[in-house]
């Protein structure tokens, strides 16, 4: 009777029984380890962009325009590894648990933070935002002289500064 | 409803989660989905990979193939924006690139479906199928937050 | 340590086997102009000039009983005003990598074959001849990787191509496949089925199969491009595992092991031993997936349901251990980014006697059955010598005979510390393949056991590194299907030269041998014993040929399997 090993079979799958989880009447097969979507916090955000370098596909993109910078998330060409979290350096990125993404349009995968940038006491030209420039200069003495001036007047004017001083 | 699986380059991940949906876990031929051979006879495209410049052509007349309505799942972050490597060489871009091409062949895709993840889970996948059915509203929506700048 | 005959070897990949080997070669290779050094890790490099490339290949592959790994070709104009040949071949017995380095002259790029003396450089030769564009002299070449309608002349992986370079396609002349292989037999007008998304022809007379061609590299995604140009070191981990979905975290270890062999980065031990776990784990997932699919195509669909059944506990551990079912993301250069702490360990025992009872009792059921035994025995064998000439690699060699495994020949990560056996089998047919892999279950399941018992304490990464220019490494690792090597030559901010060769790209020349004078219908099961990385459509066009005619084409749909080929 060796030749009918193979109806063990039977005994194999009554013991299994039925393990299919009735996924959307059921919840999904989830541990607490799972990477999903991410959510980045307006409050705490300050568009440095760190989170825009690192990215592997560009699904965080960093956009000037105008008179906003916008940080963009394109859920779309997320690759869920979790990298922007661990960058940013104001924690401003979580890793939610959300898979259930799926959308009719890549318009609505889009998530926008959009920043203000500050405009140049000289030259008018917006260039940074606002909570950035008080984030990087927060603890450099000082710094309330030039904060609100773009890079290239601050040149200029470090320029004439050195020259006056040169020339007497 | 009866599925096509066409894969246009990726790495398989997306691939083996599709099968996966058919296993005993995920099982969805309780949804009456069934897996078929020839595009001839498919409903719905399950598509993944970001589509190379070799499986073009291929592609496309695969897609020719389904008789309206022609509706298309776009499974995995290849499909849905060209993944890791959307600007590489070789690589058209995922299905937002196909459809442009799409057009100039005259080809009409109906209905499209976008499902994130990489890979995208089965029960993902799932969602992404009762989406296309119309049975829930897409929980995902365009966000602009503006921030404060104090 | 004892060898498998019961001899006292030299310990692999240490100091004194590296020497031993260096002075072999200086000893044999006396009376050629060559350079030899060491570079990091358990690479010995030989710069030869390119006439004498064919007598130290003949050296080193057949006097030392080396075998081919892969080669690179690479553009180092803008460092030292020359191309570069790498051909890598490795000394099993020792441990150790033979690189050798070939300049080639920017004003005549060519450079000797070798695929004579070493049939298992035969592909890599065509790749670099694609994608560098060193010529090769003294065999027929044809285009391999790069797709039909690229224009001649851009070379992608030259320096000074941008990565995102799209040019328009180039009508060809549709050439038939069969016009290569066999030329004299007409075909006649261009035939439709030819030109559909298939993977490999099979010509047959009756229903026995005389041929085989394949015709892959759909998947080229410009992946080594893209690590040479556009990211990052710290980005490339990622990239590096979504080469294949199923066998991912190999690729993605054997990147950071080559960047912190080439920078002498000290991993820390815990990090070893959590990369080996997980590793193990995909080896788990990766065969269970694999005996599904085998079931499958064999028609016994409830072995398939069955399989999967416990491989879905498997991806739900990994998910519990690294955050994903599938591209794991936790490698890091420096170490991994996250923990397997204790209160997991109960888990993964859990889990892994659910699926040691389970495969077992699966095995019993299938090799009970009369029907998937038989059509296993005996039907696409690979003998000993072909397999060796062919340099195949993983489960195909083991059961071919050959005792080949990179955890043993060139011990990595936390491999020294466990104790495990690798199955072998002579007979070189399916049915020894798919016991390989079944016992390779078993063997992975004892070894995370042993490992999770004796995992030390400490950082699982390193924060602080440099990398210094200029220096090759290599890596390499035992993924489910086979050997994966990684080649790497570092850069300022990214790799100057990243060259992945996956095991099923060494595997698959090897199915010409595996399918000549096989029945038609062993076919399928076959093409999937080698465990292609399967992502590609499901149809076979057979090829009838009588007589120097062909008679008939026609499509045979074979379910869910069929290609692999090269992934990057």
């Amino acid at each position: 009777m060796v030749k009918l090993k193979f109806v063990k079979l039977i005994t194999v799958a009554r013991k299994a029984g039925t393990v299919t989880r009735r996924y959307p009447f059921e919840g999904p097969l989830l541990t607490e380890e799972f990477r999903g979507e991410v959510r980045l916090d307006p409050e705490k955000c300050i568009g440095c962009g760190a989170c825009t370098i690192i990215c592997p596909p560009n699904a965080l993109t960093l956009h000037d325009e105008g008179e906003v910078r916008v940080i963009r998330y394109f859920v779309g060409r997320c690759i869920f590894c979790g990298m922007c979290a661990e960058v940013c350096p104001t924690q401003a990125i979580t890793i939610t648990k959300e898979f259930e993404l799926a959308a009719p349009t890549t318009e609505q995968l889009l998530r926008d933070l959009v920043h203000e940038r500050v405009k140049c006491r000289i030259c008018g030209k917006p260039f940074l935002p606002a909570k950035l420039l008080k984030a990087a200069n927060s603890d450099v003495p000082g710094s309330e002289n030039y904060i609100d001036i773009c890079p290239e007047c601050r040149i200029k004017i470090g320029l004439k500064s050195i020259l006056e001083h040169k020339l007497g | 409803m009866w599925v096509f699986h066409l894969n246009s380059g990726s790495c398989n991940g997306c691939d083996i989660e599709v099968l996966d949906a058919l296993t005993p876990y995920f099982d969805v031929e309780r949804f009456g989905i069934k897996l078929v051979a020839s595009p001839r006879h498919a409903d719905v495209v399950l598509f993944t990979g970001p589509i190379t410049r070799e499986t073009l052509p291929k592609v496309v007349r695969a897609l020719r193939a389904m008789p309206r309505p022609r509706m298309v799942l776009a499974i995995g972050s290849c499909a849905v924006g060209g993944g890791i490597w959307h600007d590489s060489y070789n690589v058209i871009g995922g299905y937002p690139a196909l459809e442009k091409i799409l057009k100039k062949e005259g080809i009409v895709i109906d209905k499209v479906v976008f499902v994130p993840g990489c890979p995208a889970r089965p029960e993902a996948i799932i969602y992404g199928v009762l989406v296309m059915l119309g049975v829930v509203e897409p929980k995902s929506k365009r966000e602009v937050y503006k921030v404060e700048s104090k | 340590m004892i060898d498998k005959h019961g001899e006292e070897q030299i310990e692999r990949s240490s100091e004194e086997a590296l020497a031993y080997v260096e002075s072999l070669i200086k000893e044999k290779l006396a009376d050629i102009p060559i350079k030899v050094y060491r570079a990091a890790g358990e690479n010995i490099i030989v710069e030869v000039p390119r006439e004498y490339l064919r007598n130290v290949a003949k050296v080193v592959h057949d006097d030392l009983d080396a075998y081919v790994r892969t080669c690179a070709g690479c553009d180092e104009r803008e460092v030292a005003g020359i191309y570069a040949v790498y051909h890598i071949l490795g000394l099993d017995n020792y441990g150790a990598n033979v690189v050798i380095k070939v300049p080639v002259p920017e004003d005549d790029v060519k450079v000797p074959t070798i695929a004579d003396i070493a049939p298992g450089a035969g592909w890599c030769e065509l790749e670099f001849r694609d994608l560098v564009g060193i010529d090769l002299s003294g065999r027929p070449t044809h285009r391999l990787v790069l797709p039909d309608d690229w224009p001649d002349g851009l070379y992608p992986l030259r320096r000074d191509v941008p990565y995102g370079i799209r040019p328009p396609p180039v009508k060809r002349e549709e050439v038939s496949l069969i016009e290569i292989e066999r030329p004299g037999i007409p075909v006649g007008p261009y035939h439709p089925a030819l030109h559909e998304p298939e993977y490999f022809e099979l010509y047959v007379e009756g229903e026995t199969v005389v041929d085989v061609r394949y015709r892959g590299f759909h998947i080229h995604r410009g992946i080594e491009k893209l690590g040479e140009s556009k990211l990052t070191y710290k980005q490339i981990p990622f990239i590096a595992e979504r080469i294949c979905g199923i066998c991912g975290f190999v690729h993605s270890c054997c990147y950071v092991m080559a960047v912190e062999k080439a920078a002498g980065i000290d991993v820390p031990e815990r990090a070893d031993y959590i990369r080996t776990i997980v590793l193990e784990v995909e080896r788990i997932h990766s065969h269970l997936l694999w005996l599904g699919v085998a079931c499958h195509v064999l028609g016994y669909d409830a072995g398939f349901m069955h399989t999967w059944r416990i491989r879905e506990k498997v991806m739900a551990l990994a998910e519990y251990l690294t955050g994903s079912r599938k591209t794991y993301g936790i490698n890091i250069i420096g170490g991994v980014r996250k923990d397997i702490n204790k209160e997991k360990v109960p888990k993964v025992l859990e889990v892994l006697d659910y699926v040691e009872k389970g495969t077992k009792n699966l095995a019993d059921v299938l090799f009970s059955v009369p029907e998937v035994v038989k059509r296993l025995t005996g039907t696409g064998k690979l003998y000993r010598e072909e397999a060796r000439k062919l340099s195949v690699v993983g489960p195909v060699a083991r059961a071919s005979g050959l005792y080949r495994d990179v955890r043993k020949d060139y011990p990595y990560l936390a491999y020294r510390d466990a104790t495990f056996k690798v199955p072998l089998y002579t007979e070189g047919d399916n049915l020894s393949r798919t016991l390989v892999r079944v016992e390779e279950i078993f063997e992975s399941i004892s070894i995370i056991r042993q490992l999770l018992d004796r995992m030390p304490g400490g950082d699982i990464k390193v924060e602080e590194y440099e990398i210094p220019l200029g220096r090759v490494a290599t890596a390499s690792a035992e993924a489910p299907r086979g050997e994966d090597i990684h080649f790497l030559i570092t850069g300022r901010g990214r790799p100057y030269r990243w060259k992945v060769r996956a095991p099923t790209y060494q595997n698959i020349p090897a199915l010409r041998a595996m399918l000549r004078d096989q029945q038609l219908a062993d076919a399928p099961i076959t093409i999937a014993s080698i465990d292609p990385c399967f992502s590609c459509t499901d149809r076979l066009v057979v090829v009838e040929v009588s007589g120097g005619r062909v008679q008939r084409v026609r499509r045979i749909n074979l379910v869910r399997l069929v290609g692999g080929g090269r992934r990057w």
